[in-house]
Protein backbone atom coordinates (compact mmCIF):
# COMPACT_ATOMS: atom_id res chain seq x y z
CA UNK A 1 0.00 0.00 0.00
CA UNK A 2 1.25 3.47 -0.87
CA UNK A 3 2.18 5.74 2.04
CA UNK A 4 -0.38 8.40 2.98
CA UNK A 5 2.19 11.12 2.39
CA UNK A 6 5.33 10.88 0.35
CA UNK A 7 7.74 13.64 -0.64
CA UNK A 8 10.48 12.81 -3.12
CA UNK A 9 13.30 15.32 -3.60
CA UNK A 10 10.89 18.16 -2.75
CA UNK A 11 12.32 21.63 -3.30
CA UNK A 12 10.61 24.95 -2.81
CA UNK A 13 11.89 28.30 -3.95
CA UNK A 14 9.73 31.30 -3.10
CA UNK A 15 9.24 33.93 -5.85
CA UNK A 16 11.71 36.20 -3.98
CA UNK A 17 14.40 33.56 -4.54
CA UNK A 18 14.45 32.14 -0.99
CA UNK A 19 15.24 28.43 -1.22
CA UNK A 20 13.05 27.15 1.63
CA UNK A 21 13.15 23.38 1.05
CA UNK A 22 16.30 21.63 -0.19
CA UNK A 23 15.16 18.24 -1.45
CA UNK A 24 12.96 16.70 1.23
CA UNK A 25 12.48 12.93 1.17
CA UNK A 26 9.97 11.59 3.64
CA UNK A 27 7.23 9.03 3.85
CA UNK A 28 4.35 8.98 6.36
CA UNK A 29 1.97 6.04 6.68
CA UNK A 30 -1.77 6.25 7.26
CA UNK A 31 -2.60 6.62 10.96
CA UNK A 32 0.76 8.03 12.09
CA UNK A 33 1.00 10.79 14.74
CA UNK A 34 3.92 13.01 13.76
CA UNK A 35 5.34 16.17 15.32
CA UNK A 36 7.39 18.51 13.16
CA UNK A 37 9.85 20.68 15.03
CA UNK A 38 12.63 23.13 14.18
CA UNK A 39 13.50 26.79 14.39
CA UNK A 40 11.34 29.49 12.82
CA UNK A 41 12.26 29.68 9.15
CA UNK A 42 13.49 26.06 8.97
CA UNK A 43 10.82 25.04 6.45
CA UNK A 44 8.20 23.32 8.66
CA UNK A 45 5.17 25.28 7.50
CA UNK A 46 6.42 25.48 3.91
CA UNK A 47 6.60 21.67 3.85
CA UNK A 48 3.14 21.14 5.29
CA UNK A 49 1.57 23.63 2.86
CA UNK A 50 2.63 21.38 -0.02
CA UNK A 51 0.38 18.59 1.21
CA UNK A 52 -2.87 20.34 0.30
CA UNK A 53 -1.55 22.43 -2.57
CA UNK A 54 -1.34 25.80 -0.78
CA UNK A 55 2.24 25.76 -2.10
CA UNK A 56 3.51 23.87 -5.16
CA UNK A 57 6.80 22.00 -5.47
CA UNK A 58 9.29 23.93 -7.58
CA UNK A 59 11.14 20.62 -8.02
CA UNK A 60 10.36 17.07 -6.95
CA UNK A 61 7.07 15.38 -6.18
CA UNK A 62 4.51 15.19 -3.37
CA UNK A 63 2.14 12.25 -3.32
CA UNK A 64 -0.89 12.04 -1.06
CA UNK A 65 -2.60 8.68 -0.74
CA UNK A 66 -0.68 7.37 -3.72
CA UNK A 67 -1.53 10.20 -6.12
CA UNK A 68 0.63 13.19 -7.02
CA UNK A 69 -0.62 16.55 -5.73
CA UNK A 70 0.76 18.13 -8.93
CA UNK A 71 -1.57 20.89 -10.01
CA UNK A 72 -4.71 19.53 -8.34
CA UNK A 73 -6.67 22.47 -6.90
CA UNK A 74 -6.64 23.23 -3.17
CA UNK A 75 -10.40 22.71 -3.10
CA UNK A 76 -9.90 19.09 -4.17
CA UNK A 77 -6.92 18.49 -1.86
CA UNK A 78 -8.79 19.97 1.12
CA UNK A 79 -11.05 16.90 1.13
CA UNK A 80 -8.01 14.75 1.85
CA UNK A 81 -5.69 17.03 3.80
CA UNK A 82 -7.10 19.47 6.34
CA UNK A 83 -4.85 22.35 7.36
CA UNK A 84 -5.33 24.46 10.51
CA UNK A 85 -3.44 27.72 10.53
CA UNK A 86 -1.20 28.72 13.42
CA UNK A 87 -3.47 31.62 14.28
CA UNK A 88 -7.15 30.58 14.20
CA UNK A 89 -8.09 34.19 13.52
CA UNK A 90 -6.39 33.96 10.11
CA UNK A 91 -8.84 31.27 9.17
CA UNK A 92 -12.14 32.11 10.89
CA UNK A 93 -14.38 34.53 9.02
CA UNK A 94 -18.03 33.60 9.60
CA UNK A 95 -20.23 35.19 12.25
CA UNK A 96 -21.41 31.97 13.84
CA UNK A 97 -19.58 28.80 14.77
CA UNK A 98 -22.15 26.78 12.80
CA UNK A 99 -21.60 28.71 9.56
CA UNK A 100 -17.84 28.48 9.97
CA UNK A 101 -17.93 24.71 10.30
CA UNK A 102 -20.54 24.35 7.53
CA UNK A 103 -18.56 26.50 5.08
CA UNK A 104 -16.47 23.66 3.60
CA UNK A 105 -19.33 21.16 3.18
CA UNK A 106 -21.54 23.91 1.66
CA UNK A 107 -18.82 24.52 -0.91
CA UNK A 108 -18.68 20.82 -1.65
CA UNK A 109 -22.37 21.27 -2.58
CA UNK A 110 -23.42 18.48 -0.24
CA UNK A 111 -27.09 17.97 0.55
CA UNK A 112 -28.46 20.04 3.48
CA UNK A 113 -29.02 16.97 5.70
CA UNK A 114 -25.45 15.80 4.99
CA UNK A 115 -24.08 19.27 5.83
CA UNK A 116 -26.07 19.35 9.05
CA UNK A 117 -24.83 15.88 10.01
CA UNK A 118 -21.19 16.79 9.37
CA UNK A 119 -21.38 20.02 11.37
CA UNK A 120 -23.03 18.28 14.32
CA UNK A 121 -20.41 15.52 14.22
CA UNK A 122 -17.45 17.95 13.95
CA UNK A 123 -18.70 20.19 16.78
CA UNK A 124 -19.23 17.17 18.96
CA UNK A 125 -15.69 15.94 18.24
CA UNK A 126 -14.20 19.25 19.43
CA UNK A 127 -16.64 19.72 22.33
CA UNK A 128 -18.33 22.87 21.04
CA UNK A 129 -21.87 21.60 20.47
CA UNK A 130 -23.27 24.20 22.85
CA UNK A 131 -21.59 27.06 21.02
CA UNK A 132 -22.94 26.50 17.53
CA UNK A 133 -24.81 29.81 17.51
CA UNK A 134 -22.01 31.84 19.12
CA UNK A 135 -19.90 34.35 17.25
CA UNK A 136 -16.41 32.80 17.09
CA UNK A 137 -14.89 36.12 18.12
CA UNK A 138 -16.72 35.98 21.46
CA UNK A 139 -14.96 32.72 22.29
CA UNK A 140 -11.61 32.23 24.03
CA UNK A 141 -8.50 31.58 21.97
CA UNK A 142 -8.55 27.88 22.91
CA UNK A 143 -12.17 27.63 21.78
CA UNK A 144 -11.46 29.47 18.51
CA UNK A 145 -8.68 26.97 17.84
CA UNK A 146 -11.26 24.21 18.26
CA UNK A 147 -13.60 25.96 15.81
CA UNK A 148 -10.76 25.97 13.30
CA UNK A 149 -10.21 22.24 13.82
CA UNK A 150 -13.96 21.54 13.49
CA UNK A 151 -14.09 23.54 10.23
CA UNK A 152 -11.40 21.23 8.85
CA UNK A 153 -12.97 18.05 10.28
CA UNK A 154 -16.28 18.71 8.55
CA UNK A 155 -14.46 18.11 5.25
CA UNK A 156 -13.74 14.52 6.41
CA UNK A 157 -10.03 14.69 5.60
CA UNK A 158 -7.79 11.64 6.02
CA UNK A 159 -4.87 13.84 7.10
CA UNK A 160 -4.93 16.65 9.67
CA UNK A 161 -2.11 19.20 9.62
CA UNK A 162 -2.18 21.49 12.63
CA UNK A 163 0.24 24.40 12.82
CA UNK A 164 1.20 25.25 16.42
CA UNK A 165 -1.97 24.07 18.16
CA UNK A 166 -0.87 25.23 21.63
CA UNK A 167 0.73 28.62 20.93
CA UNK A 168 -0.60 31.44 23.08
CA UNK A 169 -2.68 29.09 25.22
CA UNK A 170 -2.39 28.26 28.87
CA UNK A 171 -1.22 24.82 29.95
CA UNK A 172 -4.68 23.34 30.46
CA UNK A 173 -6.01 24.51 27.08
CA UNK A 174 -2.81 23.22 25.48
CA UNK A 175 -3.23 19.75 26.98
CA UNK A 176 -6.95 19.70 26.10
CA UNK A 177 -6.08 20.56 22.49
CA UNK A 178 -3.48 17.77 22.23
CA UNK A 179 -5.89 15.30 23.86
CA UNK A 180 -8.41 16.21 21.16
CA UNK A 181 -5.81 15.68 18.43
CA UNK A 182 -4.82 12.37 20.02
CA UNK A 183 -8.46 11.28 19.97
CA UNK A 184 -8.76 12.21 16.29
CA UNK A 185 -5.61 10.21 15.57
CA UNK A 186 -7.08 7.19 17.34
CA UNK A 187 -10.23 7.63 15.29
CA UNK A 188 -8.07 7.03 12.21
CA UNK A 189 -6.81 10.44 11.05
CA UNK A 190 -3.16 10.74 10.10
CA UNK A 191 -1.90 13.67 12.17
CA UNK A 192 0.98 16.09 11.58
CA UNK A 193 1.46 18.94 14.01
CA UNK A 194 4.04 21.70 14.10
CA UNK A 195 5.14 22.88 17.52
CA UNK A 196 7.87 24.42 19.69
CA UNK A 197 6.56 22.81 22.86
CA UNK A 198 8.95 19.94 23.66
CA UNK A 199 7.11 18.53 26.71
CA UNK A 200 3.94 18.28 24.57
CA UNK A 201 5.93 16.57 21.81
CA UNK A 202 7.36 14.09 24.31
CA UNK A 203 3.94 13.38 25.73
CA UNK A 204 1.91 12.96 22.54
CA UNK A 205 3.91 12.42 19.35
CA UNK A 206 4.95 8.94 18.26
CA UNK A 207 7.31 10.16 15.54
CA UNK A 208 9.40 13.30 15.31
CA UNK A 209 10.71 15.03 12.21
CA UNK A 210 13.26 17.81 12.84
CA UNK A 211 13.78 20.48 10.21
CA UNK A 212 16.86 22.65 9.90
CA UNK A 213 17.51 25.15 7.13
CA UNK A 214 15.19 23.46 4.66
CA UNK A 215 16.47 19.92 5.30
CA UNK A 216 15.33 17.07 7.52
CA UNK A 217 17.93 16.84 10.26
CA UNK A 218 16.45 13.93 12.23
CA UNK A 219 13.50 11.60 11.66
CA UNK A 220 12.57 8.79 14.02
CA UNK A 221 10.50 7.78 17.00
CA UNK A 222 10.24 10.45 19.69
CA UNK A 223 12.59 8.35 21.85
CA UNK A 224 15.19 8.04 19.11
CA UNK A 225 15.18 11.73 18.22
CA UNK A 226 15.44 13.00 21.80
CA UNK A 227 18.48 10.74 22.31
CA UNK A 228 20.39 12.92 19.85
CA UNK A 229 20.93 15.82 22.22
CA UNK A 230 24.07 17.06 20.49
CA UNK A 231 22.48 17.06 17.05
CA UNK A 232 19.38 18.83 18.38
CA UNK A 233 21.59 21.49 19.91
CA UNK A 234 22.83 22.47 16.45
CA UNK A 235 19.34 23.78 15.78
CA UNK A 236 18.81 25.19 19.29
CA UNK A 237 16.31 22.55 20.32
CA UNK A 238 16.47 20.76 23.60
CA UNK A 239 14.63 17.70 24.94
CA UNK A 240 12.36 18.15 27.99
CA UNK A 241 13.96 18.77 31.41
CA UNK A 242 13.19 15.25 32.61
CA UNK A 243 15.01 13.73 29.63
CA UNK A 244 18.10 15.80 30.54
CA UNK A 245 17.94 14.74 34.17
CA UNK A 246 17.77 11.04 33.27
CA UNK A 247 20.73 11.40 30.88
CA UNK A 248 22.90 12.62 33.76
CA UNK A 249 22.46 9.14 35.25
CA UNK A 250 22.28 7.10 32.08
CA UNK A 251 23.90 4.13 33.81
CA UNK A 252 20.59 3.84 35.71
CA UNK A 253 18.28 5.07 32.96
CA UNK A 254 19.62 3.38 29.82
CA UNK A 255 16.44 4.09 27.83
CA UNK A 256 15.46 7.68 26.91
CA UNK A 257 12.94 9.04 29.41
CA UNK A 258 10.22 11.32 28.04
CA UNK A 259 7.91 12.09 30.94
CA UNK A 260 7.87 12.62 34.70
CA UNK A 261 5.70 9.53 35.06
CA UNK A 262 8.18 7.32 33.18
CA UNK A 263 11.01 8.76 35.26
CA UNK A 264 9.18 8.06 38.52
CA UNK A 265 8.27 4.53 37.46
CA UNK A 266 11.86 3.73 36.50
CA UNK A 267 13.24 5.31 39.67
CA UNK A 268 10.85 3.38 41.93
CA UNK A 269 11.85 0.21 40.15
CA UNK A 270 15.52 1.02 40.73
CA UNK A 271 14.85 1.66 44.39
CA UNK A 272 12.64 -1.44 44.68
CA UNK A 273 9.72 0.80 45.56
CA UNK A 274 7.39 -0.50 42.88
CA UNK A 275 4.39 -0.57 45.16
CA UNK A 276 4.44 3.19 45.59
CA UNK A 277 3.85 4.09 41.95
CA UNK A 278 0.13 3.60 42.27
CA UNK A 279 -0.26 6.84 44.16
CA UNK A 280 1.48 9.02 41.59
CA UNK A 281 -0.49 10.36 38.65
CA UNK B 1 13.49 52.16 49.81
CA UNK B 2 10.11 52.99 48.28
CA UNK B 3 8.47 50.56 45.93
CA UNK B 4 8.53 51.23 42.21
CA UNK B 5 5.07 49.65 41.88
CA UNK B 6 2.52 49.63 44.66
CA UNK B 7 -0.93 48.13 44.14
CA UNK B 8 -3.40 48.44 47.02
CA UNK B 9 -6.80 46.78 47.27
CA UNK B 10 -7.24 46.95 43.51
CA UNK B 11 -10.60 45.77 42.19
CA UNK B 12 -11.49 46.48 38.58
CA UNK B 13 -14.51 45.68 36.45
CA UNK B 14 -14.61 46.44 32.71
CA UNK B 15 -17.49 48.68 31.67
CA UNK B 16 -19.26 45.83 29.90
CA UNK B 17 -18.06 43.12 32.26
CA UNK B 18 -20.46 41.10 34.39
CA UNK B 19 -18.01 40.56 37.26
CA UNK B 20 -14.70 42.13 38.32
CA UNK B 21 -11.68 41.13 36.23
CA UNK B 22 -9.43 41.81 39.24
CA UNK B 23 -10.40 41.40 42.89
CA UNK B 24 -8.59 42.90 45.91
CA UNK B 25 -5.09 42.77 44.45
CA UNK B 26 -2.23 43.85 46.72
CA UNK B 27 1.29 43.82 45.45
CA UNK B 28 4.63 45.65 45.75
CA UNK B 29 7.56 45.62 43.38
CA UNK B 30 10.90 46.99 44.61
CA UNK B 31 13.16 48.88 42.20
CA UNK B 32 15.18 46.40 40.17
CA UNK B 33 13.00 43.35 40.93
CA UNK B 34 12.14 40.67 38.36
CA UNK B 35 8.50 39.64 38.79
CA UNK B 36 6.80 36.80 36.94
CA UNK B 37 3.01 36.66 36.56
CA UNK B 38 1.26 33.49 35.45
CA UNK B 39 -2.15 31.86 35.58
CA UNK B 40 -4.73 30.38 33.22
CA UNK B 41 -6.42 32.27 30.38
CA UNK B 42 -8.89 34.82 31.72
CA UNK B 43 -7.24 35.08 35.16
CA UNK B 44 -6.67 38.85 34.84
CA UNK B 45 -2.97 38.91 33.91
CA UNK B 46 -3.25 41.40 31.04
CA UNK B 47 -5.75 43.49 33.00
CA UNK B 48 -3.26 43.79 35.85
CA UNK B 49 -0.53 45.03 33.48
CA UNK B 50 -3.00 47.52 32.00
CA UNK B 51 -3.71 48.91 35.47
CA UNK B 52 0.04 49.48 35.97
CA UNK B 53 0.91 51.10 32.62
CA UNK B 54 -2.23 53.26 32.70
CA UNK B 55 -4.10 51.75 29.73
CA UNK B 56 -6.67 51.28 32.51
CA UNK B 57 -8.27 53.75 33.28
CA UNK B 58 -6.93 56.12 30.59
CA UNK B 59 -8.02 54.07 27.54
CA UNK B 60 -10.28 51.35 28.95
CA UNK B 61 -12.83 52.62 31.40
CA UNK B 62 -14.62 50.72 34.10
CA UNK B 63 -15.17 50.61 37.80
CA UNK B 64 -11.80 50.89 39.55
CA UNK B 65 -11.38 50.68 43.33
CA UNK B 66 -8.13 50.89 45.25
CA UNK B 67 -4.92 52.55 44.08
CA UNK B 68 -2.03 51.80 41.76
CA UNK B 69 1.16 53.85 42.12
CA UNK B 70 4.19 53.74 39.86
CA UNK B 71 7.34 55.51 41.12
CA UNK B 72 5.12 57.44 43.50
CA UNK B 73 2.70 58.61 40.77
CA UNK B 74 -0.94 57.65 41.14
CA UNK B 75 -1.72 55.98 37.81
CA UNK B 76 -5.37 57.07 37.69
CA UNK B 77 -4.63 60.77 38.18
CA UNK B 78 -1.37 61.02 36.18
CA UNK B 79 -1.12 61.80 32.48
CA UNK B 80 -0.31 59.00 30.08
CA UNK B 81 2.77 60.99 29.02
CA UNK B 82 4.15 61.13 32.56
CA UNK B 83 3.54 57.40 32.97
CA UNK B 84 5.26 56.64 29.67
CA UNK B 85 8.44 58.18 31.07
CA UNK B 86 8.53 55.55 33.82
CA UNK B 87 6.93 52.41 32.44
CA UNK B 88 6.87 50.80 28.99
CA UNK B 89 5.00 47.72 27.77
CA UNK B 90 5.92 44.97 25.29
CA UNK B 91 3.02 42.95 23.87
CA UNK B 92 2.65 39.34 22.73
CA UNK B 93 2.77 40.08 19.02
CA UNK B 94 5.70 42.39 18.20
CA UNK B 95 4.11 43.43 14.89
CA UNK B 96 1.25 44.91 16.89
CA UNK B 97 3.37 47.70 18.33
CA UNK B 98 5.92 48.45 15.58
CA UNK B 99 5.26 51.76 13.83
CA UNK B 100 8.42 52.16 11.73
CA UNK B 101 10.07 50.52 8.74
CA UNK B 102 13.60 50.24 10.12
CA UNK B 103 15.05 49.30 13.49
CA UNK B 104 16.75 52.67 14.18
CA UNK B 105 13.55 54.62 13.39
CA UNK B 106 11.56 52.36 15.69
CA UNK B 107 13.91 52.74 18.62
CA UNK B 108 14.17 56.54 18.13
CA UNK B 109 10.40 56.97 17.79
CA UNK B 110 9.58 57.41 21.48
CA UNK B 111 12.21 60.02 22.35
CA UNK B 112 11.50 61.90 19.08
CA UNK B 113 7.90 62.27 20.17
CA UNK B 114 8.99 63.65 23.51
CA UNK B 115 11.02 66.32 21.71
CA UNK B 116 14.35 64.98 23.01
CA UNK B 117 17.29 66.83 21.33
CA UNK B 118 18.88 65.14 18.34
CA UNK B 119 22.28 64.29 19.88
CA UNK B 120 20.57 62.88 22.94
CA UNK B 121 18.35 60.67 20.75
CA UNK B 122 21.43 59.30 19.00
CA UNK B 123 23.00 58.50 22.35
CA UNK B 124 19.86 56.76 23.64
CA UNK B 125 19.48 54.83 20.39
CA UNK B 126 23.04 53.52 20.54
CA UNK B 127 22.74 52.54 24.20
CA UNK B 128 19.35 50.85 23.81
CA UNK B 129 20.54 48.76 20.86
CA UNK B 130 23.68 47.81 22.76
CA UNK B 131 21.82 46.77 25.91
CA UNK B 132 19.60 44.39 23.95
CA UNK B 133 22.57 43.25 21.79
CA UNK B 134 21.07 44.19 18.48
CA UNK B 135 23.58 46.86 17.37
CA UNK B 136 24.18 44.88 14.20
CA UNK B 137 20.48 45.13 13.28
CA UNK B 138 20.40 48.93 13.44
CA UNK B 139 19.81 49.54 9.71
CA UNK B 140 17.70 46.48 9.03
CA UNK B 141 14.07 46.58 7.91
CA UNK B 142 11.91 45.25 10.75
CA UNK B 143 10.00 43.00 8.35
CA UNK B 144 13.19 40.97 7.72
CA UNK B 145 13.81 40.10 11.38
CA UNK B 146 13.06 36.89 13.29
CA UNK B 147 10.49 36.90 16.10
CA UNK B 148 13.17 36.99 18.82
CA UNK B 149 14.92 39.88 17.09
CA UNK B 150 11.64 41.80 16.71
CA UNK B 151 10.86 41.42 20.40
CA UNK B 152 14.30 42.76 21.26
CA UNK B 153 13.63 45.74 18.99
CA UNK B 154 10.36 46.30 20.89
CA UNK B 155 12.27 46.17 24.20
CA UNK B 156 14.91 48.50 22.78
CA UNK B 157 12.25 51.00 21.70
CA UNK B 158 11.08 51.10 25.30
CA UNK B 159 14.61 51.40 26.69
CA UNK B 160 15.17 54.56 24.66
CA UNK B 161 12.51 56.17 26.86
CA UNK B 162 14.76 55.44 29.88
CA UNK B 163 12.03 53.62 31.84
CA UNK B 164 12.33 52.34 35.39
CA UNK B 165 9.92 49.48 34.73
CA UNK B 166 9.29 47.27 31.69
CA UNK B 167 6.05 45.29 31.52
CA UNK B 168 5.83 42.37 29.11
CA UNK B 169 2.65 40.53 28.16
CA UNK B 170 3.58 36.97 27.13
CA UNK B 171 6.41 38.20 24.86
CA UNK B 172 7.74 34.75 23.93
CA UNK B 173 4.60 32.72 23.22
CA UNK B 174 5.00 33.10 19.46
CA UNK B 175 8.75 32.53 19.46
CA UNK B 176 10.79 29.42 18.80
CA UNK B 177 13.06 28.10 21.59
CA UNK B 178 16.08 30.17 20.54
CA UNK B 179 13.96 33.35 20.30
CA UNK B 180 12.61 32.67 23.80
CA UNK B 181 16.13 32.30 25.19
CA UNK B 182 17.24 35.52 23.46
CA UNK B 183 14.41 37.52 25.00
CA UNK B 184 14.79 36.15 28.55
CA UNK B 185 18.57 36.62 28.44
CA UNK B 186 18.14 40.24 27.33
CA UNK B 187 15.62 40.87 30.13
CA UNK B 188 17.82 39.26 32.76
CA UNK B 189 20.76 41.44 31.72
CA UNK B 190 18.70 44.64 31.72
CA UNK B 191 17.44 43.72 35.14
CA UNK B 192 20.74 42.68 36.69
CA UNK B 193 23.11 45.14 35.02
CA UNK B 194 20.92 48.24 34.82
CA UNK B 195 18.46 47.76 37.67
CA UNK B 196 15.36 48.02 35.50
CA UNK B 197 12.37 46.36 37.15
CA UNK B 198 10.76 43.67 34.97
CA UNK B 199 7.16 42.49 35.28
CA UNK B 200 6.51 39.69 32.82
CA UNK B 201 3.38 37.68 32.11
CA UNK B 202 4.26 34.22 30.80
CA UNK B 203 3.08 30.61 30.59
CA UNK B 204 6.70 29.44 30.53
CA UNK B 205 7.17 28.30 34.14
CA UNK B 206 10.66 26.93 33.46
CA UNK B 207 11.91 30.41 32.52
CA UNK B 208 9.88 32.17 35.21
CA UNK B 209 11.25 30.12 38.11
CA UNK B 210 14.79 30.48 36.77
CA UNK B 211 14.66 34.27 36.42
CA UNK B 212 12.10 35.73 38.84
CA UNK B 213 12.60 37.18 42.31
CA UNK B 214 8.89 36.73 42.96
CA UNK B 215 6.10 34.95 41.12
CA UNK B 216 2.43 35.87 41.25
CA UNK B 217 -0.15 33.28 40.24
CA UNK B 218 -3.50 34.81 39.32
CA UNK B 219 -6.68 32.79 39.24
CA UNK B 220 -10.16 34.16 38.53
CA UNK B 221 -9.03 37.73 39.18
CA UNK B 222 -7.37 37.04 42.53
CA UNK B 223 -3.83 36.36 43.65
CA UNK B 224 -3.82 32.62 44.32
CA UNK B 225 -0.15 32.24 45.28
CA UNK B 226 2.55 34.85 45.67
CA UNK B 227 6.16 34.32 46.69
CA UNK B 228 9.70 33.40 45.73
CA UNK B 229 9.91 30.71 43.01
CA UNK B 230 10.72 27.88 45.44
CA UNK B 231 7.80 28.82 47.69
CA UNK B 232 5.44 28.93 44.72
CA UNK B 233 6.68 25.55 43.46
CA UNK B 234 6.14 24.00 46.90
CA UNK B 235 2.39 24.54 46.41
CA UNK B 236 2.17 22.37 43.35
CA UNK B 237 -1.22 20.85 44.14
CA UNK B 238 -2.79 24.31 44.45
CA UNK B 239 -1.09 25.27 41.19
CA UNK B 240 -2.37 22.12 39.51
CA UNK B 241 -5.94 22.90 40.58
CA UNK B 242 -5.55 26.25 38.77
CA UNK B 243 -4.20 24.52 35.66
CA UNK B 244 -0.64 25.77 36.20
CA UNK B 245 2.16 23.25 35.87
CA UNK B 246 5.46 23.36 37.77
CA UNK B 247 8.62 22.54 35.79
CA UNK B 248 9.24 18.81 35.24
CA UNK B 249 12.28 18.63 37.54
CA UNK B 250 10.21 20.15 40.37
CA UNK B 251 7.34 17.74 39.80
CA UNK B 252 9.68 14.76 39.71
CA UNK B 253 11.84 15.71 42.70
CA UNK B 254 8.90 16.57 44.95
CA UNK B 255 7.02 13.37 43.99
CA UNK B 256 10.08 11.22 44.61
CA UNK B 257 10.82 12.74 48.01
CA UNK B 258 7.20 12.41 49.05
CA UNK B 259 7.11 8.76 48.01
CA UNK B 260 10.23 8.11 50.07
CA UNK B 261 8.64 9.81 53.06
CA UNK B 262 11.30 12.52 53.08
CA UNK B 263 9.52 15.76 52.17
CA UNK B 264 11.92 18.31 50.71
CA UNK B 265 12.35 21.61 52.59
CA UNK B 266 11.25 24.59 50.49
CA UNK B 267 14.78 26.00 50.25
CA UNK B 268 16.02 22.75 48.65
CA UNK B 269 13.43 22.58 45.87
CA UNK B 270 15.38 22.48 42.58
CA UNK B 271 14.49 25.11 40.00
CA UNK B 272 16.68 23.82 37.17
CA UNK B 273 18.04 20.53 35.85
CA UNK B 274 21.44 21.45 37.31
CA UNK B 275 19.93 21.81 40.78
CA UNK B 276 17.99 18.54 40.46
CA UNK B 277 21.00 16.44 39.47
CA UNK B 278 22.74 16.23 42.90
CA UNK B 279 19.42 15.61 44.68
CA UNK B 280 18.70 12.60 42.49
CA UNK B 281 22.30 11.40 42.82
CA UNK B 282 22.00 11.45 46.59
CA UNK B 283 18.82 9.37 46.56
CA UNK B 284 20.20 6.84 44.10
CA UNK B 285 23.37 6.33 46.11
CA UNK B 286 21.69 6.34 49.53
CA UNK B 287 19.26 3.70 48.38
CA UNK B 288 21.92 1.60 46.79
CA UNK B 289 20.29 1.74 43.40
CA UNK B 290 21.64 -0.90 41.08
CA UNK B 291 24.14 -1.88 43.75
CA UNK B 292 26.44 1.16 43.79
Amino acid sequence: MAPMIQAINLHHRYPNGFHALHGINVSIEAGEFVAIIGQNGSGKTTFVKHLNGLLRATEGVVNVNGTSVGKRPVSEMARIVGYCFQNPDHQIFCDTVYKEVAYGPVNLKLSPPEIEARVVEALEAVGLTDYKNSNPHDLSKGQRQRVAVAAVLSMHPSVLCIDEPTTGQDYKDGVDMLNLIDKLNQAGHTVLFITHDMPMVARFAKRLIVFREGNILLDGTTYEVFENVEVLKTTFLSPPQITHLAREYNQFYPRTVLSVKEMLDQTFELLKLKSLTGGIQ
Amino acid sequence: MTNIIQVQDLTFQYRRGTSPALKEINLCVAPGEFVGITGPAGAGKTTLLSCIDGIIPHYYGGDLKGTVEVAGLKVASSTFRDLALIVGTVFEDPDFQMVSISVDEEVAFGPENLGVPREEIEKRLTTALKKTRIESLRDRAISTLSGGQKQRVAISAILSMLPQVILLDDPTSELDPIGTVEVFTALRELNRDFGIAIVIVSQDMERLVENSDQIIVLYEGRILIHGAPRQVCSKRSVLASAGVRVPEVVEFTLSLHEALGKPLPVESIPLTVEEAVPLLGKILSENNAGGI
